[in-house]
């Protein structure tokens, strides 16, 4: 099977040669030992190397410091670094101050067509290897981005006090993503073949927000980013970390291809739990604990979870680490280990 | 009075925090925890009585239901928020000694981590348990948690780390406080951590939530 073939079989619970996988996106500061213990001066040619699935492209949105789209509002209140890693979303936000739905225009409100470049997502995606599924990595995480809109906390009880406010809020924030996203798939058009998009719903125990209100004040959005990207014919993987197992059915009615990151040791995120409930009906992505084995675990033992794996989920799991942050306390050797144990 | 004790405990439970406020929608235009608090002292019900048996009683509650996955982070910060409403009518008694704090809580993310969504609950959990809690933020390093107990020599300690590449930073602030200060009790919580890990380090307690470690101060 070619790796796009291998792709959508997984994902239509289809018989596979083997299941199709994804490396994730090593952090920065993992990829030295990475590429040292691959012998290779690329994430691209590590990539090779393990022979996964699928390839991403960043969006290329220009916007200092961080030049991310996950860091395109200036909500915040104090002054951070104002990278992904450096987003606090608890911080003092804009917002904060606000409680009529008509203070939403007193917010600069990025225009993504002053940011984010055409010609550079062309380019990156051209520049994408067309064997393999090339993978917009968009975020859009406008459930994320209205809690750093008021800072998180405040943002949780605005939810609940005025949820007028929160759904203005949220509902802007959804529109700019739209926006950006149409963007992006119009420049990319024909070169693209899945989408990443997602927010961060679950603690290790549980939803943090009640899943009636996620309903009602988030999936609305999130269908709508979905509807955008399956109009270009994309396969939309959908992101939250945590125990989300009571909203995952939610998310594949509302049109979402797979559930990623599988947090394996969040409550009721296990393999033989989502199999139960799920097996033949969602597709999943992740699975491979990185809280616990992909740290502490040997080479063999992470072969063995992952032929394990592969007994439950023959097909329907796209195999890869429960976060796609590869963090440098994982062994390359595992990352290693993980991957020949998916061609065994 | 011990209607006006019941009403309080019940704003507090379900997050009323004053009369103005739309919070839950089933008591609008009813009093809240701040004027009911109000009322209960100008009825010279004693404030050991307000804050135990209504307040920190409910908070309780609201403790053992998120526990119990019957409500979520946003009930929990309501329930926090009419806390502080009552709260701040005590602040008198607590100033002249008429009553006090069960003890100190020194609370802290570790050094390298961010997270702060759980420390902060933790914190409002324990504050409504009846103790003072000094929060050192995030990204805090050991020293300045050595520092805060010295200046604080009873307090108790709870560390947070969500990341397993801050586990080891938890490690060595749980060793260098158990060296200088053995006594003092660490509670340590957070997504990665656990009872094994507690034992490893020397920690005193793991607390997968709130309420585990509020019970544990209160042994
Ligand atoms: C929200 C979140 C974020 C937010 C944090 C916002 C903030 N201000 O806190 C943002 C987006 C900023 C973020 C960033 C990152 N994150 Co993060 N994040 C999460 C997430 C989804 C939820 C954490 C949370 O807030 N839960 C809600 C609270 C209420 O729960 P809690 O923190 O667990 O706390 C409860 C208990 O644990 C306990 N508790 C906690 N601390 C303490 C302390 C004491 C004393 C006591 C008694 C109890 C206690 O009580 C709390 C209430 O019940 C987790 C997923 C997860 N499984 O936890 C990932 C997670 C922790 N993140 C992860 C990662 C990888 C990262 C990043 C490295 C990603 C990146 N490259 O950007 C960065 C690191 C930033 C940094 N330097 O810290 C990984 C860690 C994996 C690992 N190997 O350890 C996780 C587990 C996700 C995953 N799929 O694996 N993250």
């Amino acid at each position: 099977m070619n790796h796009k073939d291998r792709f959508y079989a997984t994902i239509n619970h289809q018989v596979v040669d083997r299941p199709a996988s994804w490396l994730g996106l090593p952090v920065p500061s993992a990829e030295p030992a990475l590429l040292k213990h691959f012998g290779v001066n690329s994430i691209e040619n590590l990539k090779l190397a393990i022979d996964d699935d699928i390839h991403p492209i960043e969006v290329p949105y220009n916007f200092p410091p961080s030049n991310h789209i996950a860091c395109a509002f200036n909500f915040a209140k104090q002054t951070h670094l104002d990278t992904p890693d450096e987003r606090t979303l608890t911080a003092p936000g804009f917002f904060e101050d606000y409680n009529e739905v008509t203070d939403i225009d007193k917010f600069d409100w990025p225009d993504p067509t002053k940011h984010l470049d055409r010609e550079e997502s062309n380019r990156r995606a051209k520049a994408t290897s067309k064997n393999h599924i090339r993978m917009g990595i968009m975020w859009s995480a406008h459930f994320q981005d209205a809690c750093a809109a008021f800072g998180m906390e405040h943002a949780l009880m605005v939810m609940l006090t005025n949820p007028d406010m929160f759904q203005v809020v949220i509902d802007r924030i959804t529109n700019f993503y739209l926006k950006a996203n149409e963007i992006f798939y119009e420049s990319t058009k024909g070169q693209l073949d899945a989408v990443l998009i997602g927010n961060d719903f679950g603690s290790q125990t549980g939803l943090m927000v009640d899943p009636d209100m996620i309903r009602t004040m988030v999936f609305p959005g999130t269908k709508k980013l979905i509807d955008q990207a399956k109009s270009y014919g994309l396969s939309v993987m959908h992101h939250s970390c945590g125990s989300i197992f009571p909203i995952i059915n939610d998310l594949h009615e509302i049109g979402a291809d797979i559930i990623h990151p599988i947090q394996a040791l969040a409550d009721e995120m296990d393999a033989p739990n989502l199999k139960k409930n799920f097996a033949n009906k969602i597709a999943f992505c992740g699975g491979v604990d990185a809280q616990y084995l992909l740290v502490n675990g040997k080479p063999n033992q992470i072969i063995n979870k992952v032929h394990e794996l592969k007994e439950l989920f023959p097909t329907g799991l796209i195999i890869s680490p429960s976060h796609e942050a590869i963090l440098p306390d994982i062994a390359p050797a595992n990352i290693e280990a993980l991957f020949k144990a998916i061609k065994d | 009075m011990e209607d006006i004790l019941v009403k309080l405990g019940y704003c507090v439970e379900f997050g009323k925090v004053d009369k103005n406020a739309p919070y839950p929608p089933d008591m609008k235009g009813q009093d809240g925890a701040d004027e009911l608090t109000k009322q209960a002292i100008e009825q010279g019900i004693s404030a050991a009585v307000i804050l135990e048996d209504a307040l920190v009683a409910a908070m309780n509650r609201v403790g053992q239901k998120f526990t119990e996955k019957k409500i979520f982070i946003p009930q929990m910060l309501m329930s926090a928020k009419a806390m502080n409403a009552a709260v701040a009518h005590l602040k008198p008694f607590f100033n002249s000694g008429e009553i006090t704090r069960k003890g100190k809580f020194i609370i802290a993310t570790v050094k390298g981590d961010l997270h702060d969504i759980g420390k902060n609950l933790v914190k409002m959990a324990i504050e409504g348990a009846g103790w003072e809690v000094i929060d050192l933020g995030v990204d805090v390093p050991t020293e300045k948690v050595l520092e805060t107990i010295q200046a604080n020599p009873d307090a108790k300690i709870g560390l947070s780390a969500l990341l397993t590449t801050t586990m080891g930073n938890m490690q060595v602030t749980v060793e260098s406080i158990k060296s200088k200060y053995p006594s003092n009790a660490i509670i340590i919580g957070g997504a990665p951590v656990n009872e094994e890990f507690k034992t490893k380090i020397g920690a005193d307690f793991y607390a997968p939530d709130p309420q585990s470690a509020v019970s544990y101060l209160n042994r």
